[in-house]
């Protein structure tokens, strides 16, 4: 699907997120799925709108890139269905079984944090310090934005 | 707002049951499904959804954006602080163990402090990048 109007891009890839939200909750990553619906669909949409509100983007017809970006389109769909039969079938868990740790956490998180949901014990529990890690990235990030867009209005 | 419309109602009637069930998911996280990240998300949504329809300014007066600022600061040093009891306890840093005198009712109380942190700073990020957005004014040349 292609599109040169950017609020319909704006609104497919909201509706693509809302969709890839469904296939995590096919696979039972619930977790997963209520992130994506609500800041991939919901959030990140709104986002969009509010900037595409303030631009004024005049996207000129430049055809002469369209056979290139098609024709390399065409190749990596191709390679992509070539490689097909190595990707594990839908819902199958080849690589996780294998693991030690994951043995581990799914046998004993319940008896060592005392609470039945295994993800939320690993995220807070035994991986905490990534999780503060994620938490400040998210935290510089919200500080980040504060700071450019106030320099842009006393600019004014 | 002088005329109600089907979106303003239809709102007024979402937004009390999406907070409601971001406080579920926030805090029943540890039974089922979610967590702090997912309950921020889906209660900053409920904002956004308001101030969408009713307009920035009255969602500003219920929290705002100096609020907000402050709460998004609160959650990360509740985080920091449940790892430095750690450290003055004796034990590792984010250690939950000695939160408590029982270890599992420890990691338990560890789990649930952390993930209100999460949940406070990820909701007041979002809230302070909308509003921030909401409030953009661009110079024009």
């Amino acid at each position: 699907m292609m599109t040169r109007n950017l609020l319909w891009a704006v609104l497919a890839s909201s509706i693509f997120s809302l969709l890839t939200a469904t296939i995590f909750f096919i696979l039972d990553a619930v977790d997963v799925s209520l992130t994506e619906a609500a800041v991939g669909a919901g959030i990140a949409t709104i986002l969009f709108v509010f900037t595409l509100k303030h631009l004024e983007i005049n996207l000129k017809k430049s055809k002469s890139n369209n056979t290139i970006l098609g024709l390399s389109l065409i190749v990596i769909v191709l390679l992509v269905f070539n490689l097909m039969d190595d990707f594990p079938r839908f819902g199958e868990s080849k690589i996780t079984q294998k693991s030690n740790v994951t043995e581990y956490y799914l046998e004993n998180s319940n008896s060592e944090m005392g609470i039945p949901n295994v993800v939320t014990s690993i995220l807070a529990g035994y991986r905490a310090f990534d999780t503060l890690g994620e938490v400040i990235v998210i935290f510089i990030a919200g500080v980040s934005v504060i700071g450019i867009l106030r320099e842009e209005k006393e600019n004014e | 707002m002088s005329k109600i419309s089907i979106v303003s109602i239809i709102s007024v009637l979402m937004i009390p049951l999406i907070l409601i069930f971001s406080l579920y998911v926030q805090f029943h996280g540890e039974f089922s499904a979610g967590g702090g990240f997912q309950a921020g998300v889906i209660f900053a949504s409920a904002f956004i959804l308001y101030s969408l329809v009713f307009g920035i300014e009255k969602s500003q007066s219920v929290i705002s954006l100096e609020t907000s600022q402050r709460l998004m600061a609160l959650g990360l040093s509740i985080y920091l602080l449940v790892g430095l009891i750690g450290i003055m306890s004796g034990a590792n840093f984010l250690d939950y163990n000695v939160l408590s005198a029982n270890p599992t009712s420890g990691q338990m109380l560890g789990i649930f402090l952390v993930e209100i942190g999460v949940g406070l700073t990820v909701a007041n990020v979002m809230i302070v990048v909308f509003y921030s957005f909401a409030n953009m004014k661009v110079t024009k040349k």
